[in-house]
């Protein structure tokens, strides 16, 4: 379980619900009252691993931007699925070795909790019930962990009956936690997919330092799904290891023998990619990873990644084995270029929508007719 | 205090003749001692700075976290002995170590390489016609340049691409690119 150092609040937020909930939940924390813009002017003492430190001061403030933005994956040149993000928290409890956030909150990177949660809500409102004929898909997983605070703080318990009573909109609740029993008694109407994303043990237990173990996750997925749930799983970072497939494919067969295909929203497969100061950064922070021995290439949007050849072979194995064990799933890979879509679904999306309506419209799934396959 | 002939002297007036980082000494020196020595032996041939030092440290280090090997025992390898042992001038050493540590460091990519490479040969077009790829392989263009300088050249060398589509070895070229 997670536990912070301290309780920063920003003068003002005192009474904010979430503040009090997380009071009452961490009674013995010492606690500062701070000015908003407190992170930026203060001295930082020498520290060997400050985003490390970072993520056990709790700081709760007000968001002052948009919370809505669009996914970040969106990158000229790549495959986009027209995927929404709002972030309530900014930072991860858990520390994959593998993290963006040691990279884009290397500046910022105290776990910051946004108090006005009602101001995510009017503005999520006002973009999708003006446009009731489209299909949003929303997720609060961007910046965070969607569940590993939500015992703590609560969030969910707003989230999902917002969700839960519009018709045009998912949101996915992304996570590595196995903490879900606070969802079980809240009623989703098939309108909120948890998902987990998932490597095989033998990377989960080195690389996801703080998260769930694998087991744990699919044993969540499954009550979360009993519970009337869809579910999702995300294959993302695939990594390239010397057993990378006998592993991975070890791991679809447990996912399908613990939950119901049915009932599974989406697989998504990504294939690691790490910026080159990322590279450095997961160098520094965890000299013992294997990560960075996959034979990756710096590609066209300045990220490493396996080569193209090889993580095409991994795609296709892995999505040959989902289309066996979960014909009806639909399937998408995030991040990659319109000749990998080619090459591994025998096809490539049109334009972004084409991926979005493949995640709603089970009939027009990638994964359902790969031509390698046949 | 160490002597002249400890390694961490050693190492460390290495260092300071080729002005390296403290971020990369410290990255050699927080090796095993058998390891900094096998390096610091190595580079005595290559005489390298900076840049190339830290190829060589990110290959070794990710080679030693795949395959569990140590560093000593990774330049003890025949091939690596062979390409230390190079004639010439210590940058056609530095190459030929290195192409041999890039070959163990991604062993799928250089095999890519070298297959596409003798599939390319394979097409026998001569000087006129080029064929390359994007680098490392990623995305799907490949690109044939033609040079000529009239018609006839033309023609002869379009008879010469539409016969090697007929017997098969462009298909081989495409061919090769995807097989790992």
């Amino acid at each position: 379980m997670y536990r912070p150092t301290e309780i920063l609040i920003e003068r003002g937020e005192e009474n904010a619900p979430v503040v009090q909930r997380a009071l009452t939940k961490l009674p013995e924390l010492p606690v500062r009252i701070v000015e908003k813009d407190w992170e930026q002017k203060e001295t930082r003492p020498a520290d060997s691993d400050p985003f490390g430190t970072g993520k056990r001061r709790l700081f709760f403030t007000r968001q002052r931007a948009r919370f809505l933005e669009h996914c970040p994956a969106g990158t000229p040149g790549l495959v986009c699925c027209n995927y929404l993000v709002v972030s309530l928290i900014s930072n991860c409890p858990m520390d994959c070795s593998y993290c963006f956030l040691q990279e884009y909150l290397a500046n910022n990177p105290t776990l910051k909790v946004f108090t006005n949660s009602d101001d995510l809500l009017d503005e999520v409102a006002q973009v999708v019930d003006r446009q009731p004929w489209r299909q949003f898909r929303i997720g609060t997983g961007e910046l965070s962990d969607s569940l590993a605070l939500d015992t703590l703080l609560g969030f969910s318990a707003d989230l999902v009956p917002f969700f839960a009573a519009r018709k045009n909109v998912l949101l996915e609740l992304k996570t590595k936690s196995d903490g879900i029993d606070h969802l079980l008694g809240l009623e989703s109407h098939g309108r909120v997919v948890v998902s987990w994303s998932l490597t095989p043990p033998a990377i989960a237990d080195t690389e996801e330092h703080g998260t769930a173990p694998f087991t744990e996750r699919l044993r969540a997925a499954r009550r979360v799904q009993q519970a009337g749930y869809k579910i999702g799983f995300h294959f993302d970072p695939l990594i390239e290891y010397p057993n990378w497939e006998t592993d991975y494919r070890q791991a679809l067969e447990q996912v399908f023998a613990t939950v119901d295909p049915r009932g599974v929203a989406w697989v998504s497969f990504g294939s690691l990619r790490l910026t080159p100061s990322l590279r450095k950064v997961v160098r520094q922070r965890f000299p013992q990873t294997r990560l960075l021995s996959g034979e990756q290439v710096l590609c066209d949007d300045g990220k490493w990644r396996t080569f193209q050849a090889l993580r095409v072979k991994m795609y296709r194995s892995l999505i040959s084995q989902l289309n066996s064990l979960a014909p009806t799933v639909p399937v998408y890979m995030c991040m990659e270029t319109a000749p990998v879509w080619q090459k591994v679904f025998g096809r490539a999306p049109g334009c972004d929508k084409d991926v979005a309506r493949s995640l709603t419209e089970p009939n027009l799934s990638y994964g359902s007719a790969p031509q390698w396959d046949r | 205090m160490a002597t002249r002939d400890e390694p961490a002297w050693q190492i460390a007036a290495y260092a300071q003749r080729k002005r390296l980082s403290d971020t990369t000494l410290a990255r050699w020196r927080a090796w095993p001692a058998t390891d900094q020595a096998a390096l610091f032996s190595l580079l005595q041939d290559l005489q390298c700075g900076e840049n190339h030092l830290k190829d060589l440290l990110d290959w070794l280090e990710e080679i030693v976290a795949r395959d569990e090997q140590t560093v000593a025992a990774i330049l003890e390898q025949r091939e690596l002995r062979s390409a230390r042992a190079t004639s010439g001038s210590r940058h056609d050493k530095l190459k030929a170590v290195k192409a041999v540590l890039r070959k163990l460091r991604y062993p799928r990519l250089t095999r890519l390489e070298e297959n596409v490479r003798r599939a390319v040969k394979a097409l026998d077009l001569g000087r006129t016609s080029q064929v390359a790829f994007p680098p490392d392989f990623e995305g799907d263009e490949v690109t044939v340049t033609l040079t000529v300088r009239n018609v006839h050249e033309l023609r002869d060398i379009l008879s010469q691409l539409q016969r090697r589509l007929d017997d098969g070895r462009f298909q081989r070229v495409f061919e090769a690119l995807d097989e790992v």
